[in-house]
């Protein structure tokens, strides 16, 4: 019987055993007989008998530095070095060359990161790191160890750490504080106070699967993957965790979160690992998935952002990291392969709809640089975050009286496969299934990079559906929305950044005309809302008046230049980036038959 | 024989008969399933299977069955080769018995009428399989059984379940090539039998060979736009599965597609033509997916269009011809 398919692909190829010492020189004292072919030689040149033994050698040439190691060719004639001893030696310099490569590798990569971002953060550190790094590999014998420092140093970056005091005090106070700051009171006073601990509490409104997230998270380890708009998320997220009572999460948070001091002193305490996502080494990226990877094995839950940045456009994401999403495969499998039948990997999709967003104009503003290619300007997420700036938001925010929507998705595993309550895989029919078979060739659970990848593609076209159907759109989505499908029918202008700038400040559109086309997309909403293709807020229950009205008055609150206000019959568009900006959300439904208006998103 | 690397082979028809011998023949036990407990007794009785495949005298190694469980359970590869119309019916009963453990192959050509849903794509919502490939190319069945030369096309985005069809199936008659554009390979395959049935009314009415030439040629340029706005890579629809598929199929008398529509052009109705034939011919029924593709995509495929009018709406096959001809003519190809 012939094998059905290939042996398992990653089956390890036995290291090769460790070099004899490379001091064994005490081959060399003994004296060798001239071999064989010597002595033919000589007898065919004529000679009979024995070779004689007073040709003089060639001088050997030794090159500097390496006498100490390179054993001098003796005196005698006919001597051969064994060759188990230069094989070694060859072996040895093979494999310093092959680690120097990749420490090249590391040291091209940082200066290349260095140049691009001449803002970032520890960039000091960083550039004498290189240089001296640069400079040892010059004359390293072994770099092995160079190797190891390099490794060490990007652990030592990414470690999150974790103190249950801080977290105690944290979920304790910082709710109180942040209602407090919300309410406009000082967290002094908070405290002294009873303070409204409903206020914050009222607004984030969670719905979805909690019931199942709540249950899933005592079988196994949770990884949930929301989208991402804001820097606010990941306290958003953080706080959501809190309030459904689940314990803390870990998650990668960019480097540049930890600037703050207060900040990041919370965010390091509270589980949180560092993201570096300017660096490109591969060394830097295998180390990070393998962190993000033995955190799952261990059963840490995580909190993940897997479209990799916050969403320029406002687009929901249309593609994920998969490199950080194939992780939760690779920790099923290793926990599959050891043999740990429970244990299982969750991953849990969540959607966060924000009304306004935090940092639209920086965002759009980047998001139409990049795609109209006009200039270049430093990444946006090297700006500080400031604190007052976020309060300031969240306070207007509140002021609205409106809801944030955190919608918790259906679980999902890391093929895809939707999960039950008691954490088993299911099949599209609702059948259980064995979801460890999916890593078995010919009965072995086995490690194959391809069908992995492959796997973790089905993985992400599930999140990019999930969070399709779980968008939850707000007033003034549905208003920029129409009304940049207005100003986009009036002015014909492609592509995109081209139109957005034809949209001067004070272009005004007839309120008539906009609540005609506003009346259109809320029944096409609402017809995909039916069929739970989306989502959508009570704002948007109300007739369209009154979600224009609504819209309107989100708008007047947050930013610099309202974006669309009502002056008489009309309305005037204030900043027509911005507009595009939160129209976005609600695109790729193919809603009022408006074209595709979001360019590929450099990445 | 352990049963771990048993083949399991759904659809002892022509197709199917014919790739059970081909996996048999390579050394691996075959489990072939029909739903006729009469065909399954006659080939355990006699080896023959005149309904599949007349002449065939398979290899011990092929073991019919009629129970759909027992063919499948266990076995390493499940390899459906069904009717297209019949796969979500057939995929249902595999969803109850398969595991994640086992990879699926199919081997049928043709969309489903009224979700226009890919084979692949039935399976993956029926059953628990990821694993998914599809095998296609100019494979006249009986050409194949009398050990004629032939090669197809083996796609999967999972490499392991090329590399598997590699193994079941190669030989030295038998070429098997890997390839990762499913959709590709799935949409050629499908929509080239309807062009097929063009070519069989034009060689009915005796058009000459340029003529022919014209008639596949823009029939493969219509099955390209609708495959690339899919998603289907062009470079797929000129390889065996695209180009190679339709040469066979738009001149060979063995293809059923080519035979329905020199029936037609003849004056046959198209129900005596599909009962003459005895097997289904999937361009019928593709003919109408085809049409529908075209629609949602807002694409003109006059020749698709005129194929599916001749088969469902009662147009004469001259007519037809004389409507093609009166068309403008554009751009040969698309830009690239």
């Amino acid at each position: 019987m012939r094998e059905l398919r290939g042996a398992c692909a990653t089956r390890e190829r036995h290291e090769e055993a460790p070099a004899p010492a490379s001091t064994r020189r005490g081959g060399r004292s003994k004296r060798k007989p001239p071999s064989f072919s010597r002595w033919l030689g000589s007898c065919l040149a004529g000679r009979v008998g024995p070779a004689p033994r007073s040709i003089p050698p060639w001088p050997a040439f030794v090159p500097a530095g390496a006498a100490a190691t390179l054993p001098t060719r003796p005196a005698t004639p006919g001597w051969m070095a064994p060759g188990h001893e230069i094989a070694a030696e060859a072996k040895r310099r093979v494999l310093a060359r092959a680690l120097a490569e990749l420490l090249g590798g590391t040291v091209y990569h940082e200066r290349q990161r260095l140049a691009r971002h001449p803002r970032g953060v520890q960039r000091a550190e960083d550039r004498t790191f290189v240089a001296k790094l640069h400079r040892a590999l010059a004359h390293a014998e072994d770099p092995s160890a160079l190797l190891e420092e390099t490794v060490g140093r990007y652990a030592g970056e990414i470690a999150g750490h974790f103190d249950p005091r801080v977290y105690a005090f944290a979920t304790r106070v910082l709710p109180l504080a942040f209602t407090a700051l919300l309410n406009g009171t000082t967290p002094g006073e908070a405290l002294f106070r009873v303070p409204e601990l409903g206020r914050l509490s009222d607004r984030v409104v969670t719905s979805g699967a909690i019931e199942r997230l709540r249950a899933l998270e005592r079988l196994g380890t949770v990884v949930l993957v929301p989208t991402h708009v804001s820097n606010l998320d990941s306290l958003l997220f953080g706080y959501v965790i809190h309030a459904l009572g689940l314990p803390p999460f870990a998650y990668g948070a960019g480097l540049n979160l930890f600037t703050n001091r207060v900040l990041g002193y919370f965010m390091h305490n509270l589980g949180a690992y560092t993201i570096d996502r300017t660096k490109s080494d591969p060394l830097y990226r295998e180390l990070l998935k393998e962190y993000a990877t033995v955190a799952l094995e261990r059963g840490q839950h995580q909190l993940f952002f897997p479209g990799g940045t916050r969403s320029r456009s406002f687009g929901l994401e249309r593609r994920l990291k998969k490199g950080l999403l194939g992780t939760t495969l690779a920790a099923f499998r290793n926990r599959a392969a050891s043999g740990a039948a429970e244990g299982r990997i969750f991953i849990v999709p969540a959607t966060c709809s924000y009304p306004l967003v935090l940092e639209a104009s920086s965002l759009v503003d980047d998001f139409l640089h990049r795609t109209g290619r006009e200039r270049y300007l430093p990444p946006i997420d090297e700006e500080p975050d400031r604190v007052e700036l976020w309060l300031g938001f969240l306070r207007k925010l509140m002021a609205l009286d409106v809801n944030l929507d955190v919608r918790i998705g259906e679980p999902l595993d890391p093929f895809g496969c939707a999960v039950d309550d008691r954490g088993r895989s299911l099949d599209p029919r609702g059948r259980t299934i064995d979801a460890a078979g999916y890593l078995r060739s010919r009965g072995e659970i086995c490690a194959d990079p391809q069908r992995d990848a492959a796997y973790t593609e089905q993985l992400e076209e599930r999140l990019l559906e999930a969070y399709r159907r779980d968008n939850v759109v707000r007033a003034t989505w549905a208003v920029s929305f129409a009304a940049f499908e207005l100003l986009r029918r009036r002015f014909e202008a492609e592509p995109v950044h081209r139109l957005v700038r034809r949209i001067h400040p004070g272009t005004s559109i007839r309120r008539t005309e906009l609540l005609l086309l506003l009346t259109e997309l809320l029944d096409e909403i609402a017809r995909l809302a039916e069929k739970g293709a989306i989502a959508r807020n009570e704002e948007l229950g109300a007739g369209p008046e009154e979600v224009l009205e609504q819209g309107l008055r989100c708008f007047a609150t947050y930013h610099g230049f309202p974006v669309l206000s009502a002056r008489g019959e009309a309305v005037v568009v204030g900043d027509a980036s911005l507009l595009y900006f939160y129209r976005n959300r609600v695109e790729g439904y193919g809603l009022l038959s408006a074209p595709s208006l979001l360019p590929e998103e450099a990445s | 024989m352990s049963a771990e690397n048993a083949v399991a082979v759904l659809g002892a028809g022509n197709w199917g008969t014919t790739l059970a011998q081909l996996v048999a023949e390579n050394g691996f036990d075959v489990r072939l399933w029909s739903r006729d407990p009469e065909q399954v007794r006659e080939i355990e009785e006699t080896r023959l299977n005149p309904r599949g495949m007349p002449g065939l005298v398979l290899s011990p190694r092929v073991r019919a069955t009629a129970e759909f469980a027992r063919a499948v359970r266990g076995a390493e590869v499940v390899l459906l080769v069904v009717p297209a119309q019949a796969m979500r019916q057939v995929a249902r009963s595999l969803g109850d018995v398969l595991s994640p453990e086992q990879l699926v192959l199919h081997a049928a050509k043709g969309l489903e009428l009224g979700t226009l849903a890919r084979m692949s794509q039935v399976l993956a919502e029926e059953t628990c399989a990821k694993r998914i490939g599809v095998i296609a190319g100019p494979n006249i069945a009986p050409e194949i059984a009398a050990g004629e030369p032939a090669g197809t096309v083996a796609s999967s985005r999972f490499p392991e379940v090329v590399r598997c069809a590699k193994r079941l199936l190669t030989s030295n008659r038998f070429l098997v090539f890997g390839g990762t554009d499913v959709v590709g390979v799935e949409l050629a395959s499908a929509l080239k039998n309807v062009v097929a049935i063009a070519a069989g009314m034009a060689h009915a009415m005796g058009m000459g060979e340029n003529a022919m030439s014209l008639l596949v040629t823009r029939g493969l340029a219509e099955v390209t736009a609708i495959g690339s706005s899919f998603g289907a890579r062009p470079a797929t629809l000129s390889g065996l599965a695209g180009v190679g598929d339709l040469m066979v199929t738009c001149r060979s008398k063995h293809s059923r597609n080519h035979r329905i529509g020199e029936a037609l052009a003849r004056g046959e109705s198209l129900e005596a033509a599909v009962a003459r034939l005895g097997m289904v011919a999937e361009g019928v029924t593709t003919a109408v997916a085809a049409r529908a593709l075209a629609a949602e995509r807002g694409l003109e495929c006059p020749l698709l269009e005129r194929v599916y009018s001749v088969l469902h709406e009662g147009l004469a096959p001259t007519e037809a011809l004389e409507q093609l001809l009166r068309l403008r003519a554009g751009r040969d190809v698309a830009w690239s």
